[in-house]
């Protein structure tokens, strides 16, 4: 959807001329802060992190306090094991395995329980299968309407056969996470949505492409996506289905480039949350808790 | 009552189930029959009645014919005849067709028409008569411009809830980008709202986009902008006559909640040739009409094309390398008149939006349309049209530059339409309109196939089919001097068809998408869902004294088809679908009441005070996350809940002298209650706009200078702010810990538009009268440069936050149009 929403609203800019912004500060709404549970972990052999934070006032622009003093643990239905995860400061509790160890294989199904405040947040999560990451390639691509002229990076998986594999595309540039709402990628099987029905085949295009970075410079104009030298490490990391919705709606909610896509934007509206209160009169959380299984690839541009 | 008899229903009957559409077809027409059958007891009772009250009298004759233009030819909407001995009257139908039943004598008959000079006549009426009428267009400056929110005090006319827009009028409201424009002028009437520039469509009385039913030339048209939302498709050389019913929807009339948008096109100059046409900033526009065999046959043929990207070329390399960006359209009409008694219509549209980004990728959309249509004259009395429709509305994407990775996408919309109509003038006091629809959809919510790495992949959405069908009877009644009655009803019907696979879904639990819990297939032609409705229609008029008079009306609506759409204006990807084992048909009832009066010493004021109340059942909204496009279980992530709208319209019009316009307050609410949106609360929807004021001026300032201005005031639209933010793996969300659905409004939205009319020279320097018209239109969109807020959006700054460091929010204000648009153009007539 994103290329087409680009594409159309480059010729509406032709079209019309360009809108017109302002950067605002409104007034908002008081509100009191609730918990926040920050729980994306993986199966892989390395220590993993909780990050447990409130919520904050939106225009506060500082880093969020962390919550102290909870009780956080992940228990594996099938392994029996129980996972404790030691708090660290700053709001993170740390699970560290001993060597060749891990939460679990792909098939586990993992329970999260994090007690504070006299209240118990509880939540639930299967950890999927990965493919493997075949590889990765660059390909140079002349000035289009809608991009400078660049190198284009691609990564090659095939979704395994059989409908209902979730997952997230994460890509580090030169060792940087690239992480801004334009750049999350998630997919359903080899496409982007159930509806998509792309089972068993190579990723999608879009998909293949969502390792590219997408960057503007104070004009507005965009940076190459790589240049010779730069590096890529790719992830596909197997996400549950509730964490795949959780994740679309992330990317309506904040990717938000403005101009005339906001005929397409759709109106705010709060992303869901795997987390629950085992009392349903008690606070409640937000943020989600979601186990993966990984595969990687990197490479380097050496034309 | 038989309609209910549960043998009836063909619903997982077997031995009904046809192996193919075309029988299925078949066999919803004999179903319909069967109704028909139903009704024409019901028709001869009523026949009989009116009989009845014909005869109870003494003997009765029947003058009618049409009304025309003389200039012309065009059929006269609404132009009335009045007998001055009996105070009584009648109006002209959509052909142009009266016809009034009065006892023998002499009398004197007046046929006016607004702009038209009133032609007296005095008939010796002895026996049946056959008086066709061409009133003479009032000389040029005498013109008025005139938008009707009632029909002449006389008139039989007397719908309420409605406006009337003559294309006259439409032609000199100021201009967007120099291009005269039916919804420009639209959303200046009361009642009428827009979510602002950009937004495809218009709302109305706090109804969505889809509750609109709009209909060019009785075919409906599914997405009615070019430019999504910047103009309209309508060519406002071939239209004739706009009218916008937003209550009272007469019996004849079903499948949309909120509004009526009726707009006939020219029939094209039977009397001469004739050439209009224009050079605007966006549209060069060509119209031709001619008579094909004189006073007999016509045609209009008129032409749109957008030009900006054959100026553009030279400079944009994407357009020299096979990319497009324009929009067109052609309208055609042609009649034919056999003889007295039939006279046959076809016309057509066809427009397309163009944004192609090369030569192989790209989006465009568009309306086709075509209706046949016959007017036969039974006998003076019954009138009857018969009407073959088809329409199609489709969308294509494609995109991909290469075969090994490609992605092509369309979506289309596609009916046949049978609509028979009759009209019975049984005498001067009862009018009885009686007929039905016969609507075959057929629905392709995506043909998609993407190919990724050389392997093809079809993720096509199976087809949908469905029926709809309706019956209707109404009369329109004279009850004394004072009191006019209009009754009716509506029964509709509507199945949806196989082949296909119907899904049932697990229930709705807030804020969660559902699942598919079991599904069932369904062979070709076999019914999957039916529904069916009374549509009861009631309004009347009561007229105090000569100037006065009071109106009510309350109907009911319902709605087979759902525009889906969640984004925050309506656009052309916005797909229709079917009610179907999932969605519920929507239900609307709307009570209106108002007063309306000419005030002043010669009458020329109008002012009038119109209230309503709607109330909407099954109203469509989204499970947050919803996916709209390509989602085979679409149907899991909707939602359904009750609606309101209630307001006060206020209207006052100035029709004659050198400064005519009028001023229109609306003040209303619109509002939703969904389980699971708002905590389950009352919420205002996005096109809720508390207060709305419109003023709009004309002025001459001399035979060859004339003025025009329009200035708009609304509150801002309801949008959703957030109150919290939070992180989730270094990515900043936006959280609304109220759980609040558009808690908080835009600024107003507030705007001026001039616009100067310079008519050409009608003489020429030698003193020769010369036979070309022309005339230049300066216009200025948003005088004063306001930056109307269409939105205000809320994100993390775009720079690359590194880990450990706090990430900066901001609040957006966009404006679509930021500054005056001023604009040029040029058009004649010849």
């Amino acid at each position: 959807m994103q290329t087409i929403t680009k594409t159309v609203l480059y010729l509406m800019l032709l079209a019309l001329g360009t809108a017109c912004e302002t950067i605002i500060e409104p007034e908002l709404e008081d509100a009191a802060p609730v918990l926040v549970v920050d729980a994306w972990l993986t199966n892989q052999e390395k220590a993993q992190e909780i990050i447990l934070t409130q919520t904050q006032p939106y225009f506060e622009n500082e880093l969020p306090v962390g919550v102290t003093g909870a009780g956080v643990t992940v228990r594996g239905r099938q392994s029996g094991r129980l996972f404790s995860f030691v708090e660290s400061g700053n709001g993170i509790y740390r699970w560290t395995p001993a060597a060749n160890d891990s939460l679990g294989p792909v098939g586990e199904q993992f329970d999260l329980t994090i007690q504070w405040q006299g209240q118990t947040y509880t939540a639930s999560a299967r950890t999927g299968r990965v493919p493997k990451l075949d590889s990765i390639s660059y390909f140079f691509e002349e000035e289009t309407a809608i991009s400078v002229e660049q190198w284009v990076g691609e990564f090659w998986a095939r979704d395994p056969v059989g409908k209902g594999d979730t997952y997230w595309i994460r890509t580090w540039k030169n060792g940087v996470l690239l992480n801004k709402p334009a750049e999350l990628t998630v997919a359903f099987d080899a496409g982007f949505s159930e509806g998509g029905n792309l089972d068993g085949v190579t990723f999608i295009t879009p998909v293949r492409r969502g390792m590219n970075p997408i960057e503007q410079n104070e004009d507005d104009e965009f940076l190459p996506a790589y240049a010779p030298g730069d590096s890529a490490y790719v992830e596909i990391r197997s996400i549950s289905k509730e964490a795949f919705n959780f994740l679309n709606e992330v990317i309506i909610q904040t990717d938000r480039p403005g101009g005339f896509s906001e005929l397409f934007a759709r109106p705010i509206a709060n992303v869901s949350t795997n987390i629950t209160n085992s009392n349903p009169q008690g606070p409640r959380a937000v943020g989600f808790f979601n186990v993966s299984a990984v595969s990687g690839a990197g490479k380097r541009l050496m034309p | 009552m038989q309609f209910f008899e549960p043998s009836e229903h063909p619903v997982k009957n077997k031995s009904f189930a046809a192996r193919n559409l075309r029988a299925s077809d078949a066999f919803t027409m004999l179903f319909f029959i069967r109704k028909l059958l139903f009704v024409r007891k019901l028709l001869l009772g009523l026949l009989l009645l009116g009989y009845v009250l014909a005869a109870s009298g003494q003997t009765r004759v029947t003058v009618s014919g049409y009304i025309r233009d003389q200039s012309n030819g065009e059929a006269l909407i609404g132009a009335t005849l009045y007998v001055k001995e009996l105070q009584t009257g009648a109006a002209a139908n959509e052909y142009g067709f009266y016809s009034l039943t009065i006892a023998p004598g002499s009398y004197t008959m007046v046929f006016s028409y607004v702009g038209y000079l009133t032609q007296t006549q005095s008939t010796e009426l002895i026996q049946n008569q056959r008086l066709d009428v061409q009133l003479v267009p009032e000389a040029e400056e005498l013109e008025e411009v005139i938008v009707e929110a009632e029909g002449q005090p006389t008139a039989r006319n007397f719908e309420m809830s409605t406006n009337k827009l003559d294309i006259k009028t439409i032609s000199k409201v100021p201009t967007l980008l120099g291009e005269v424009d039916v919804f420009r002028s639209l959303l200046l009437l009361p009642g009428v709202s827009t979510v602002g520039e950009g937004a495809s469509g218009f709302n109305v009385r706090g109804g969505s986009v889809g509750q609109n039913l709009v209909l060019l030339d009785e075919a409906p048209v599914y997405n009615s902008s070019h430019l999504f939302g910047f103009f309209s498709v309508f060519n406002p050389d071939a239209v004739k006559d706009t009218k916008l019913y937003k209550g009272a929807i007469p019996s004849r009339y079903g499948g949309r909640l909120a509004s009526l948008l009726d707009i006939r096109m020219k029939e094209g100059n039977s009397k001469e040739f004739e050439a209009n046409g224009g050079i605007g900033t966006i549209f060069s526009r060509l119209a031709i009409e001619a008579p094909i065999v004189k006073d007999k046959a016509s045609f209009i043929v008129a032409g749109r094309r957008s030009y900006i990207d054959v100026l553009g070329r030279p400079f944009v390399p994407l357009l020299q390398e096979g990319g497009a960006l324009n929009f067109y359209d052609l309208t055609a009409k042609a009649n034919y008149n056999l003889n007295e008694r039939n006279r046959l219509y076809a016309s057509g549209y066809f427009g397309r939006d163009k944004f192609l980004f090369d030569a192989n990728q790209g989006f465009s959309w568009g309306n086709t349309t075509g209706s046949l249509r016959w007017n036969h004259l039974f006998n003076d009395r019954l009138f009857s049209n018969f009407t073959l429709i088809y329409s199609n509305y489709n969308y294509k994407l494609q995109f991909g530059e290469d075969n090994r990775n490609r992605f092509n996408w369309d979506s289309s919309i596609s009916n046949l339409i049978a609509k028979p109509e009759f009209t019975y003038f049984i005498n001067s006091r009862n009018e009885l309109n009686f007929g039905g629809e016969l609507i075959n959809y057929t629905f392709e919510p995506a043909n998609a196939v993407g190919i990724t790495n050389g392997e093809s992949v079809d993720i096509s959405l199976p087809r949908k089919y469905n029926l709809e069908g309706a019956l209707y009877i109404a009369n329109r009644q004279q009850v004394g001097n004072n009191l006019e009655l209009e009754y009716g009803l509506r029964f509709s019907h509507f199945r949806a068809l196989g082949s296909g696979v119907q899904y049932t879904y697990n229930d709705t639990i807030p804020g969660r998408r559902r699942s598919v819990v079991d599904s069932e297939s369904f062979a070709s032609g076999e019914t999957m869902s039916t529904y069916q409705n009374w549509e009861p229609r009631f309004a009347f008029k009561y007229q105090v004294n000569p100037h006065t008079s009071v109106k009510g009306s309350y109907n009911r609506m319902v709605q087979y088809l759902h525009l889906i759409s969640n984004t925050t204006a309506s656009n052309p990807l916005d797909v229709w679908t079917p009610t179907s084992n999932n969605i519920k048909p929507e239900l609307g009832d709307q009570f209106t009441f108002g007063v309306f009066k000419n005030v002043g010493p010669k009458r020329t004021y109008e002012v009038s005070i119109e209230a309503y109340y709607r109330t909407t059942q099954n109203q469509i909204d989204y499970i947050d996350g919803a996916d709209l496009l390509i989602n085979q279980f679409l149907e899991g992530d909707l939602l359904s809940g009750r609606g309101r709208a209630y307001g006060l319209e206020t209207y006052f019009q100035k029709k004659t002298g050198k400064v005519t316009g009028w001023i229109s307050y609306t003040m209303g609410r619109t509002e939703m209650q969904v389980a699971g949106i708002n905590r389950g609360a009352w919420y205002p929807t996005r096109f809720d706009q508390l207060h709305n004021l419109k003023v709009v001026g004309f002025y001459e300032i001399n035979k060859r200078w004339s003025a025009s201005a329009n200035f708009v005031l609304t509150s801002g639209t309801p949008t959703t702010f957030p109150t919290s933010r939070f992180l989730q793996q270094g990515i900043l969300i936006p959280f609304n810990a109220n759980d609040s659905r558009n808690n908080l409004r835009l600024p107003a939205y507030h705007r001026l538009d001039i616009s100067f009319r310079l008519e050409g020279k009608t003489v020429r320097n030698n003193g020769k009268v010369r036979k070309n018209r022309d005339h230049w239109v300066f216009a200025v969109y948003n005088v004063y440069s306001r930056r109307n807020p269409f939105s205000i959006y809320f994100s993390q700054r775009d720079e690359r936050v590194s880990a450990g460091q706090p990430i900066d929010t901001q609040a957006t204000q966009l404006a679509i149009i930021g500054s005056l648009v001023p604009s040029v153009s040029y058009n004649f007539n010849f």
